[in-house]
């Protein structure tokens, strides 16, 4: 763990009314995570994996306790403010890839960019550039219903680093492929991690992503059970 | 990507659904082209009828000449107004004419009714309806002499024939009753009861000498204007070039108030018609926007994950809107322009169902069902349709700017 901490949990507890049952998906939980982190969160179903994630993405709010994202408290900004914060700060990589279906593999990760306003000359830089990180820089004119479930998933990591966010958050990056596309990706992430110092965090159950994360959080009911960081 | 290419694409998704709601779109351009086209059609010419039964679309007459018509009241130099007026932009003809009441009797009967004493010079057929629809005989030559064009009604009340004489009994300049022989020349039918049945055509100098008026004066200069919608504007220009104390100038809906009526409710009723037809067709293109926005709720959450802002979204969902009005548009004017070519080059025969000779506000109809638009009237549905989808895409591009991203991502 480094020093310079991305984001901060601080007591943050969240609770979820199902029903008539108050159901605490995260309880107290203070975490702090530092720049350049290669970190997963893991622990068993309803532990408040996704939570956290939801918490520190600014998607979902805390009941109680403070979320900080580079020192800003998340809960005292406007909807727009969070929305610039999540555009600029932010990289997201979903489960389930969620690409835009209308766009191609090239629109998908300059997508954000536009958001930001980025001049044409440098979107297309910077997405040839990544694309041919994650090697799908033949592929850029593709949609995503014309690419593998392991290629959509590179296209939503570049979507996710492109814009050289301060923290990517992954939820369960390699759920839904093949585990050489697994790996694929994996080795990917660890390379944009070390050679240009992006900050990780990872919701996950994979072995093969525990077993590369250099800092494993887990989580049991909502709180943090063990934190172990390996070198 | 710009939004609009986006939006463009998110549309075409699904072909179909797009295709029929740009057909409903464009089968409300036709509707409204069929609504106001009918209006523009029809009220142009009960307007340019009303204006060829004595009055014009512009009336230049005595002040007080319209409350209480009588012929004490006169307009002096009326053939120097008329010429002055007949130089003025958007003027196609003027018509100097005596209006008034009168006692008609024959041999054997005696009737009420109205007499209009025209110049042969100045009237037209084209300008005077009792004129294009003489029966029998012909008008009389000149404004002198002692031939009357009646009615038929008329004739049959009073057991007029061509050639037969004709007392009329009316008031002069100060008030005395004076009496005139004349002898029938021509009949005319109209279809109009009210008029073939009380109508008679004078020769004016013959009427200005009975009356006592002198050789300038009448009762009114009709003006036939190019477009009968520039009606209040020329009013204003001629009242401006030759108006005074002692004269007014109306337009028909000042002298044709029952006209102005019947077409002011009609075009209501057709407003309301319009309303309720946009209105269901709005209600339709606002479900097929709310569903597409319903089924890309995940989408849109992630969307709003990786950093689209609320009012992007709000924006993009309008853009969907703007293009689907687009193709609406661009659908219902290739559907609209042969339906629209066929009524008004062609048109619909409703003569077996109402008649030849069906009349409203004392103004023949046309039983031919014709359409036209004015162009103002194609910029009004075409904005207006444009609108009304664009304001269906309001409320599902709001509820999509509201979709809390944590709820449609269930998990990121």
């Amino acid at each position: 763990m480094t020093h310079q901490s991305i984001v901060r949990l601080e007591d943050a507890t969240k609770v979820y009314q199902q029903g008539k049952v108050e159901v605490r998906a995260v309880d107290g939980l203070s975490l702090s995570i530092g720049k350049g982190d290669f970190a997963a969160l893991c622990g068993p179903s309803g532990s408040g994996k996704t939570t956290v994630l939801n918490l520190i993405g600014g998607l979902d709010v805390p009941t109680n306790g403070r979320v900080l994202l580079e020192n800003q408290d998340l809960a005292t900004l406007t909807r727009s403010q969070v929305s610039a914060i999540r555009r600029d700060r932010l990289g997201f990589v979903f489960q389930a890839y969620n690409l835009i279906p209308v766009l191609t593999a090239y629109e998908n990760a300059e997508f954000v960019l536009k958001l930001q306003g980025v001049s044409e000359q440098e979107c297309r830089d910077r997405v040839m550039g990544i694309l041919r990180e994650v090697g799908l820089e033949d592929l850029e004119n593709r949609r995503p219903d014309e690419m593998s479930g392991g290629q959509q998933q590179r296209v939503a990591i570049a979507r996710a680093i492109v814009t050289r966010p301060a923290i990517v958050l992954a939820d369960e990056p390699t759920a839904n492929v093949d585990s050489t596309t697994a790996d694929a990706l994996l080795n990917l992430m660890q390379r944009l991690n070390q050679d240009y110092g992006g900050t990780f965090l990872f919701s996950t159950h994979d072995h093969r992503v525990m077993d590369r994360a250099r800092r494993l959080i887990r989580l049991r009911d909502g709180k943090i059970e063990t934190d172990e960081v390996r070198h | 990507m710009t939004l609009g290419k986006m939006a463009w694409r998110n549309l075409w998704r699904r072909k179909r659904r797009t295709l029929i709601t740009a057909f409903s779109i464009g089968f409300g351009v036709m509707l409204s082209v069929t609504f106001t086209g009918t209006g523009d059609y029809g009220y142009t010419n009960m307007i340019n009828a009303g204006a060829t039964m004595g009055l014009g679309h512009v009336t230049i007459e005595p002040r007080g000449y319209n409350q209480t018509p009588a012929l004490d009241k006169r307009l002096l130099k009326a053939e120097q107004i008329r010429e002055h007026v007949l130089t003025m932009p958007g003027v196609s003809d003027a018509i100097v004419r005596i209006m008034g009441q009168a006692m008609f009797a024959s041999a054997s009967k005696t009737v009420g009714g109205m007499f209009m004493a025209i110049d042969p010079a100045q009237d037209s057929a084209e300008q005077n309806l009792l004129l294009r629809s003489l029966v029998q005989g012909q008008l009389f030559p000149s404004a002198d002499g002692r031939g009357v064009v009646v009615g038929t009604k008329m004739a049959e009340k009073l057991n007029l024939r061509i050639g037969k004489k004709l007392v009329y009994t009316t008031t002069d300049i100060s008030g005395e009753i004076v009496s005139e022989i004349a002898r029938v020349v021509g009949i005319f039918e109209t279809g109009v009861n009210e008029v073939d049945g009380a109508m008679v055509l004078l020769p004016i100098n013959s009427a200005r000498a009975t009356l006592h008026y002198d050789t300038q004066d009448a009762t009114l200069v009709a003006v036939i204007i190019n477009d009968q919608r520039r009606a209040e504007r020329v009013r204003d220009e001629i009242a401006a070039a030759v108006g005074n104390p002692q004269r007014e100038v109306l337009t028909w809906k000042q002298t044709q108030a029952e006209l102005a009526g019947i077409i002011i409710m009609d075009k209501g009723g057709n407003y309301i018609l319009q309303l309720l037809i946009g209105l269901l067709i709005a209600a339709g293109i606002l479900n097929t926007l709310l569903m597409s926005v319903l089924e890309r709720k995940r989408e849109f959450g992630v969307m709003m994950a990786v950093g689209m802002s609320p009012a992007t979204l709000f924006r993009l969902v309008l853009v969907e809107s703007f293009w689907l009005a687009l193709i609406g548009l661009v659908v219902g004017i290739v559907i609209t322009t042969p339906w629209y070519a066929y009524l008004h080059y062609v048109g619909l025969d409703f003569s077996g169902a109402v008649g030849e000779d069906y009349s409203a506000g004392g103004v023949l109809v046309d039983p031919l069902f014709k359409i036209r638009l004015y162009k103002e009237s194609i910029t009004a549905i075409l904005a207006g349709v444009f609108g009304l989808t664009l304001l269906s895409g309001v409320y599902p591009a709001w509820r999509a700017g509201r979709i809390p991203p944590v709820d449609s991502l269930k998990v990121i």
